[in-house]
């Protein structure tokens, strides 16, 4: 049977947090009245952080997000995505007859593993996932030491 | 710079067997636009044009997409893992007023866009009332 998204950790508040948009949705409160969901419970968007010997590769599924809309900084040993996804255009004239995905503001904060050179970061974004590539710094690489004998 | 929008062949064909292991279900949203067209958004993220599969037959409408991310250098220690990139599948049952021939689907950033146009024949016609 198909899984759901993000089921690597399992949210014992997931199906709560579903009835109580669904009652908000019933009353005429939240998206598009005015507070902006949840997108996946929460946590998004869904980062993956790997460390190599010369730098951090961080992988961020941003599916639906413009390039623009992408607001990514550095501070120290900080990396910070924000953004925003946004809705339908025109959206009073659609009638949804299923809507799960989220849409509204996001910010995720990643603490890096090792000091990195801010200088030489690439971010790139392709079919929908953002790989952001951070050089360490001289200090952060393995050195290899010699032993005397 | 954005990415350009790339369409996706629709193929009338029996369904692609559902494959078990590491498939989840793509997040959906669809919605009816004022002449009746059905719109279906799925967020496929990781999926290149070649790796998706529309198809149409008897009546329901099946998604695949295969959006395995390439896994860096083995040299990587995995530090933080909240997804593992997987394989989509999706079916929907089509109602009958749904014009199979003209079904589009399209690929942009990550998201599969379809749409459904609703045949002629089964718009809403005023009928005329004839008097004499």
């Amino acid at each position: 049977m198909a899984r759901l998204r993000w089921q690597g950790w399992w949210d014992p508040f997931s199906s709560l947090r579903y009835m109580q948009r669904e009652f908000e949705r019933l009353l005429g409160r939240g998206f598009p009245f005015g507070e902006s969901h949840a997108i996946g419970g929460g946590v998004y968007p869904p980062v993956n952080v790997f460390n190599g010997p010369n730098d951090i590769l961080v992988q961020c599924e941003v599916a639906g997000v413009k390039p623009d809309d992408l607001d990514i900084s550095i501070t120290g040993e900080t990396l910070m995505v924000k953004g925003v996804k946004k809705g339908h255009p025109d959206e009073e004239k659609l009638t949804f007859q299923r809507r799960e995905r989220g849409m509204g503001e996001f910010s995720r904060t990643i603490i890096l593993p090792d000091k990195i050179d801010a200088d030489r970061v690439e971010a790139k974004l392709n079919l929908g996932v953002l790989t952001v590539r951070l050089p360490k710094s001289e200090a952060a690489r393995p050195r290899q030491i010699k032993v005397n004998a | 710079m954005p990415e350009k929008t790339e369409k996706i062949a629709v193929r009338a064909e029996p369904a692609r067997p559902q494959p078990q292991e590491n498939t989840l279900a793509p997040l959906v949203d669809i919605y009816e636009e004022a002449d009746g067209t059905v719109v279906l958004v799925a967020e496929v993220p990781g999926a290149a044009a070649d790796k998706i599969d529309v198809r149409v037959d008897k009546g329901v409408l099946t998604v695949w997409a295969d959006g395995r991310l390439e896994k860096p250098a083995s040299d990587y220690a995995e530090t933080y893992a909240d997804f593992s990139a997987a394989q989509y599948f999706r079916a929907f049952a089509l109602g009958d007023e749904i014009d199979r021939d003209r079904i589009e689907s399209s690929l942009c950033e990550g998201v599969l866009t379809i749409r459904l146009p609703k045949a002629v024949a089964a718009k809403t016609r005023k009928i005329e009332v004839k008097t004499g």
